[in-house]
């Protein structure tokens, strides 16, 4: 990997630079407004601003690989974000979802993150930037990071095509990590070094306290306590829309056997005596729990998205987990190793058959 | 009611099988006149790469106490690489279905055409093994 060392303020240089050179053609990137921090799509490199107070900041809204979710572009977009959101971007990629080629992917180290309502209501005392022990200190005060990044065990960044990874000191360490990024910081005329940004010890910490912190999310471990766990949900499917990697473009749950209405409804209430409506509510999570379980990066879009509060983290990234452990998949690591449904092993899985 | 209660519970297990193979096993214990118990409906895919998870799911949603997925044997697939696609769903599958304890009503099994003693083995394992979970827990339940 190649990379040198910067200071926050050089950024604006950094992302003004890959639009003036034409490395990229458009930036998605966070921005800041007043308290909220949000991605705006850039073409005009003036339009960038002080963004270290932005693209640090711990404010999770969409993910923004939902945005790119489905593009066919041919111009190439630099994507600025969190690791779960560029770990998404690559599932994408391998879901076919997205041109590997059209996107510059950009990762940002993050230490947890707010719900951008919570992190615009407490600006004041979360600031631009948080480490774990800021986290600590505001959780005393009722101020907590999404249960999703509590159990992140994901949030240096070590994916993508270049990575901006925090140093004390108001200094990062940009790297190319692809053949793409180096390309890019190389047009940029940066003093480029080989360089190894190894954060070994760190991310064993990072990994052990998240795993921690898993093991004391409260157990969905019968069917009963799942209809119980679901029991608010209106169907919506929010949680679906703003899923990075649930990416049909035509969802079971939108066509006839999977939406009944009107006389299908009536004909399944007679079949069965009495069905619940909105249908399909268990049916409906449960399959999105087998479709995600490869792919699920656990960035807790899901959870921000129920409008009835449904603490889904523990539901979908805590089993996708589960299911990515058997075939020691982590997504969003490697756009090169396939995704575990469409490759196999001739023997393999038998002692989880029966 | 009260006299049914009583009466040994008899599971309904649905049973997912390939054409080339477990079909044909079954088929081949019938012809033999092997003895299995009747808990079993059989539902016949072409290939075990065609079950669908959701369809796993949505038996057992309806109440299903049981799941009987049969295909050939690994490395033999008529398709040449339908079942080890379907090793992989059904593994995923059952790590999902363990979280919530049903694991255990979902049993996958590799018969041959030429296996009909070990499906009726099979069966007849199966329909034991179910019987000891005792009734799908959604069973009767408005969904």
């Amino acid at each position: 990997m190649k990379g040198t060392e910067l200071k926050y303020e050089d950024l604006e240089g950094v992302f003004k630079g890959l639009l003036d050179k034409k490395v990229v053609d458009c930036l998605v990137l966070p921005h800041r407004t007043g308290n909220n921090v949000s991605y705006i799509m850039v073409k005009d490199g003036d339009k960038i601003e002080s963004p270290a107070s932005a693209i640090f900041a711990p404010s999770f809204g969409v993910n923004a690989a939902n945005i790119a979710k489905g593009w066919t572009i041919v111009e190439k977009v630099g994507i600025v974000a969190k690791p779960c959101e560029i770990r998404a971007a690559i599932e994408l990629i391998k879901l076919k979802q997205l041109d590997p080629d059209s996107v510059l992917l950009i990762t940002v180290d993050c230490s947890g993150a707010f719900t951008n309502e919570v992190y615009a209501e407490h600006f004041a005392e979360i600031g631009d930037l948080v480490d774990s022990a800021k986290i600590e200190g505001l959780k005393g005060k009722g101020i907590a990071i999404r249960e999703a990044c509590e159990i992140c065990e994901h949030r240096l960044a070590d994916f993508g095509d270049v990575i901006i990874a925090r140093e004390n000191g108001e200094k990062v360490q940009v790297a190319g990590l692809s053949e793409m990024g180096v390309e890019a910081l190389t047009a940029l005329e940066l003093p480029l070094e080989d360089k190894e940004i190894e954060r070994k010890e760190e991310k064993e910490k990072i990994v052990a306290e998240a795993k921690k912190r898993e093991e004391e999310l409260p157990k969905i471990s019968s069917m009963e306590e799942l209809e119980e766990f679901l029991r608010d949900c209106i169907v919506c499917k929010n949680c679906r829309d703003m899923c990075p990697v649930c990416y049909c473009k035509e969802c079971f749950f939108d066509q006839p056997l999977g939406n009944p209405t009107g006389g299908d409804l009536l004909n399944l209430a007679g079949l069965r005596e009495a069905i619940e409506v909105p249908a399909n509510r268990l049916m409906y999570h449960l399959t999105r729990v087998y479709h995600v379980s490869t792919t699920c990066v656990g960035c807790g879009a899901c959870e921000d998205a129920c409008p009835k509060g449904i603490p889904l983290t523990r539901l979908y990234p805590v089993i996708a987990e589960k299911v990515q452990e058997i075939f020691e998949y982590v997504p969003g690591k490697d756009v090169e190793e396939p995704l575990p449904f469409i490759t196999y092993e001739e023997e393999e899985l038998e002692d989880k058959l029966r | 009611m009260g006299e049914e209660a009583k009466e040994e519970f008899e599971p309904k297990i649905i049973g997912f099988t390939c054409n080339w193979c477990t079909y044909a096993g079954a088929d081949l214990a019938g012809t033999s006149r092997k003895k299995y118990p009747p808990n079993v409906r059989i539902i016949r895919l072409m290939c075990s790469g065609r079950l669908d998870p959701m369809f796993v799911l949505k038996v057992l949603l309806n109440g299903a106490d049981g799941v009987f997925i049969g295909g050939c044997h690994p490395g033999e697939c008529h398709y040449i690489k339908g079942n080890f696609y379907a090793r992989r769903r059904i593994a995923a599958l059952r790590t999902i279905l363990k979280q919530f304890g049903m694991d255990d009503r979902v049993g996958s099994y590799w018969i041959s055409a030429s296996e009909g003693d070990k499906f009726a083995r099979t069966m007849k394992e199966m329909t034991e093994d179910i019987k000891k979970l005792g009734p799908n827990p959604m069973r009767g339940k408005i969904l």
